[in-house]
């Protein structure tokens, strides 16, 4: 645990605005044994978040301890913030290093190391009793020793209420303000039905990821909310897009520009759409990938494989003990402290008056 | 032949309008037993096409006896039929879905939000039909006003409310719910619950009882037609009409009008009292509800209104059943106490007994759930045949009883339900269930 105190902390960059506005993340150093953290800063009074969620989100991460889960340090009010400490995680969220650098999705192997890591963290989760509900590339998080952590606790549910476990839960998860969560929900989730969802259901979404991370953009990205909803009901699957999956380009190049843009804006181009499609159509993902994928996002809960029971997948026997993560997203630069910003700071104590330009998505 | 189409009646005699018309095919009929998807339509080309509904459907089968019948062979591929448009409304930012229920003031639909697909409910309110209820209006606008400040787990919740000037209608949309505790209790064995159920619910309903007196709000029409159950067990106290917000600077809890469910009522309310203690009411109604619950009868009786309020202003409850046991007998007997000021409160209530321990399931118990709406125990969201419309809007409208036939003939031998939908249906002919996944080349239909 480190100090709940202000004046042990050195701001040094920021490095996202999230929550819409209702929170800001630095990195910083903890002056006492000079370790690098990030300081999640959320302006509670003006913030569309639940101060109930923020809460949650403390709760449960004080309460688990895992090494692919984001510990949470210290927490304290300073003016009228909360502050929330976490380790740095340099890399940033893999939906950063997606959108910067690798718009067509990350090699295989990065995918598995990633992937095997995000299946360690859930499967510790599920023995505890709870529910992600919101895994996704935002909330997977890289530290500068290539280790992969699971975020977004304030979504997650425990399967123990008021004492008593349940089998099945059956409410949405609390909303984000953009819904965009929706697409990583697995249909059980949406259908609000009595037949509920459990943990099988953040194996869906771990599915989902497979694409996202492979792929490089989410599925059903670019469709209506509720056009994605009847598809997953009806029981349509995303897919792993290579040249055994990817279609004969016979859509027009407006078309295919809608699908595969990526929230960053990157493919927005005609020419970018191309490269995308070239790339698609060329490679070959392997066959235990697409197994794995396939097995996820089974329509069926029942017909979905544990955590447990997918660490034993074939698909990551590929990973060597060498393997070092890092090297593999070579292109992804790790956050650093930013002397702009610095002597920014030392001029202007109001941090809260600055302008922070949007530009990644660190979503704790 | 398949089951569905044994209704095909080509008679002309057996139709309201059909004169002379021995010789006209116009007249077929066929109606799809079991079938919310299709309808019979005339075919177009035909002349003086019969439009009927199922009622009349039925109507005709009751009188084929007497009817002189007259089978003209009919080929298949003249017997058209037209997919039954589950057209997509909107209504905001919300899409209809089917109707869960009629009440006085209007009906009750399913809504879905299409940004956040939240399951909603609507109760949709007719200026004209409100007109015509005595305090209709005023009702309606005091429970907007006392829901909006509400907020607890065991609340109903008032999501949003929509004003269709034009319409003259007013929508206000509210959390959904599976089941009234009312419907549930009258599809169950001796219309009452095990008393493990009935306690689970009674705790939500002191919950949610102590949260309004404690916001200075008094229900007045607490029964079990008023109590809601989410898709996780959550009872939800609802229908705030007659409910009152009391003076926020009185030390009292002083009420004047009483206009909730004679049953139900007090016996001060019953006598006409002039003023009377508002959250007592609620603890009597409550001690009615429970004594419903548990017994499956009432502690009054009466054959119309007026004998009814007359027992319960003049006589004392029945006593409850000797099987309820001690405690829950005590229970009752005190919340039912005729003096509104030996009545407990809610606090009192908690440290009862009864209410302290959780009573086991007796043998043979078992839980009983929301009733189930037709072929689909699961309560699947209506919503999704409209979307179904919307997104895959079925290129082929028409469509004759030899298509269907040969339709059926390869794979699914029924058409699809919502519930079935949600299982992945797939060898579905007419719907155009697949015609979108070209667009969607990062998709894999099961």
């Amino acid at each position: 645990m480190l100090s709940p105190d202000i004046n042990d902390y050195q701001l040094t960059s920021i490095i996202t605005e999230c929550s819409d506005g209702g929170a800001v993340v630095y990195s910083a150093l903890y002056k006492p044994n000079n370790t690098k953290v990030a300081i999640k800063r959320y302006f509670v009074d003006r913030g569309k978040e639940k101060a109930t969620l923020i809460q949650q989100d403390v709760l449960t991460r004080k309460e688990l301890h895992h090494a692919n889960i984001l510990p949470y340090l210290a927490s304290f009010v300073h003016g009228r913030e909360l502050y929330v400490v976490s380790p740095l995680m340099s890399f940033g969220s893999c939906r950063d290093i997606l959108d910067r650098y690798f718009p067509e999705g990350i090699s295989e192997l990065a995918c598995a190391i990633v992937l095997r890591d995000v299946l360690q963290a859930l499967q510790y989760l599920h023995k505890q009793l709870y529910i992600h509900r919101s895994v996704r590339a935002s909330h997977v998080l890289i530290g500068a020793n290539g280790v992969a952590r699971l975020s977004g606790l304030r979504t997650a549910a425990s399967m123990m209420v008021r004492g008593q476990r349940q089998r099945k839960l059956h409410l949405l998860p609390p909303p984000d303000h953009d819904n965009a969560n929706l697409m990583w929900l697995s249909p059980e989730v949406l259908e609000q039905n009595l037949k509920g969802y459990d943990e099988r259901s953040d194996i869906y979404s771990f599915g989902v990821l497979c694409c996202e991370l492979a792929n490089g953009a989410v599925p059903f990205a670019e469709v209506p909310t509720t056009l994605m909803f009847t598809e997953k009901v009806k029981g349509s699957r995303p897919q792993l897009l290579d040249c055994s999956t990817f279609p004969e380009p016979c859509l027009e190049d407006n078309e295919m520009k809608s699908m595969y843009n990526t929230d960053s804006g990157v493919g927005d181009s005609a020419d970018a759409v191309s490269r995308l499609r070239q790339v698609y159509a060329t490679r070959k993902l392997s066959e235990t990938f697409h197994q794995l994928t396939d097995v996820t996002l089974q329509r069926d809960p029942e017909k979905r494989h544990s955590a447990s029971q997918l660490l034993n997948h074939a698909f990551f026997k590929q990973i060597r003990r060498a393997d070092f993560l890092p090297g593999l997203i070579g292109r992804a630069k790790p956050i650093k402290p930013d002397p702009d910003y610095m002597t920014a700071l030392s001029i202007q104590e109001q941090l809260s008056e600055m302008v922070i330009e949007k530009s990644t998505e660190w979503d704790f | 032949m398949d089951p569905r189409m044994c209704r095909k009646i080509s008679s002309s005699e057996s139709l309201p309008d059909g004169d002379n018309v021995e010789y006209e095919i116009s007249n077929v009929i066929a109606a799809q037993e079991s079938d919310d998807n299709f309808m019979l339509d005339g075919s177009p080309e035909l002349h003086s096409v019969t439009w009927l509904d199922d009622e009349q459907i039925e109507d005709l089968d009751l009188n084929l006896e007497q009817t002189n019948l007259c089978f003209h062979r009919v080929d298949s591929a003249d017997i058209i039929y037209r997919s039954r448009k589950k057209k997509c409304k909107m209504v905001g930012k919300y899409v209809m879905g089917d109707v869960l229920g009629e009440g006085s003031y209007g009906k009750v639909k399913e809504m879905l939000d299409s940004q956040s697909l939240c399951r909603r409910a609507v109760k949709i309110l007719k200026k004209r039909k409100l007109r015509r209820i005595p305090n209709g209006e005023q009702n309606v606008q005091r429970e907007i006003q006392l829901l909006r400040i509400l907020r607890h787990k065991n609340v109903i919740e008032l999501v949003d409310v929509i004003y269709n000037d034009e319409k003259q209608k007013m929508y206000l949309v509210m959390e959904f719910c599976v089941g009234v505790l009312q419907d549930m209790l009258e599809s169950s064995p001796g219309k009452k619950f095990p008393q493990r159920q009935a306690h689970d619910y009674f705790l939500q309903l002191l919950d949610g009882l102590d949260y309004l007196h404690g916001q200075g709000v008094v229900h007045k029409d607490i029964k079990p037609g008023n109590l809601l159950l989410t898709l996780d067990q959550t009872l939800k106290i609802t229908d705030f009409g007659v409910a009152e917000a009391l003076d926020m600077f009185s030390q009292e809890d002083i009420c004047y009008t009483g206009q909730g469910s004679p049953a139900f009522q007090p016996p001060e309310i019953a006598n006409g009292a002039e003023q009377f203690s508002g959250t007592k009411v609620d603890i009597w109604s409550s001690g009615v509800t429970l004594y419903n619950m548990t017994t499956g009868r009432y502690p009054f009786e009466g054959d119309n209104v007026y004998r009814l309020l007359e027992a319960i202003s003049r006589g004392p409850p029945a006593p409850p059943p000797a099987s309820v046991g001690p405690a829950l007998s005590a229970l009752l007997v005190h919340m039912l106490n005729r003096d509104p000021t030996l009545r407990p409160t809610v606090h009192e209530i908690r440290r009862h007994a009864w209410v302290q321990a959780t009573p086991p399931f007796e043998p043979g118990e078992k839980l009983v759930n929301p009733r189930s709406r037709r072929s689909d125990e699961l309560h699947t969201s209506t919503v999704i045949p409209y979307l179904v419309e919307r997104h895959y809007a079925s290129a082929q409208e028409y469509f004759t009883e030899r298509d269907l036939r040969q339709g059926l003939g390869d794979g699914g031998s029924r058409t699809m339900s919502t519930a079935e939908l949600s299982d992945g249906g797939s060898g579905q002919h007419k719907r155009r269930w697949h015609s979108s996944c070209g667009r969607l080349p990062s998709c894999r239909l099961t």
